[in-house]
């Protein structure tokens, strides 16, 4: 009888380990702190990255750690940090105030025009997508 | 108090949030047993469960807004 994908077994690869993913995803993010915002090899950067993790989170190439089959209550607790977020980000964004009242995006703006801070943050956004893709 | 530092201040506090309610669900209690809250991965991993038929609603949902926030952050 064939079996879902995401049942079957797979053995571990050599590749796929923290000494290798690590590096690779830090030579990644310099890259990717290298390029300037509004620029198109900043644009087919972004996309290429995004793009290769889309298709092996969508395909099934990797192995998946099983996720919980259900919630319990406990789960409302999120909804605390979510609406927090959620709101202000609205609210900031339906008033278009600018500088006056910003978005979380005019906020971190600046903050990643520095070439360090933005490899830093595009670490954290491939590591948190390599992590979603292994869900 | 501007209304920059209260955006500045509204959006730190709910970052914050995240992490108090992540250190929450990865603690353990005093019989070593584990938090009622899950994790922000486990609430993740359900999500992507979700399919609608042979469709994995929840996945592309997912992947797709981490790939846009990344797009909108970093190149425009």
């Amino acid at each position: 009888m064939e079996q879902p994908p995401e049942l079957v077994a797979e053995a571990p690869r050599a590749w796929d380990r923290p000494v290798v993913t690590v590096p690779v995803l830090a030579a990644l993010s310099y890259v990717g702190g290298q390029l300037p915002s509004f620029s198109l090899p900043a644009n087919l950067y972004t996309l290429g990255t995004g793009g290769a993790l889309i298709w092996l989170g969508l395909s099934h190439r990797m192995p998946r750690r099983r996720g919980p089959a259900r919630l319990g209550p406990g789960t409302l607790w999120w909804l605390l940090p979510v609406l927090a977020f959620g709101l202000l980000e609205g609210v900031t964004f339906v008033l278009d105030a600018g500088d006056e009242f910003p978005t979380f995006s005019r906020i971190a703006d600046p903050l990643i025009e520095d070439e360090l801070m933005r490899s830093l943050a595009y670490f954290g956004w491939l590591s948190a997508f390599w992590a979603l893709v292994r869900r | 108090m501007s209304l920059r530092l209260l955006a500045i201040g509204g959006f730190a506090l709910a970052l914050v949030l995240f992490g108090v309610v992540e250190w929450a669900a990865r603690r353990e209690d005093r019989r070593g047993e584990r938090s009622r809250i899950p994790t922000l991965g486990d609430v993740c991993a359900y999500l992507m469960r979700y399919e609608v038929g042979p469709v994995p609603v929840g996945r592309i949902g997912l992947l797709g807004f981490w790939w846009w926030l990344g797009w909108h952050f970093f190149a425009r």
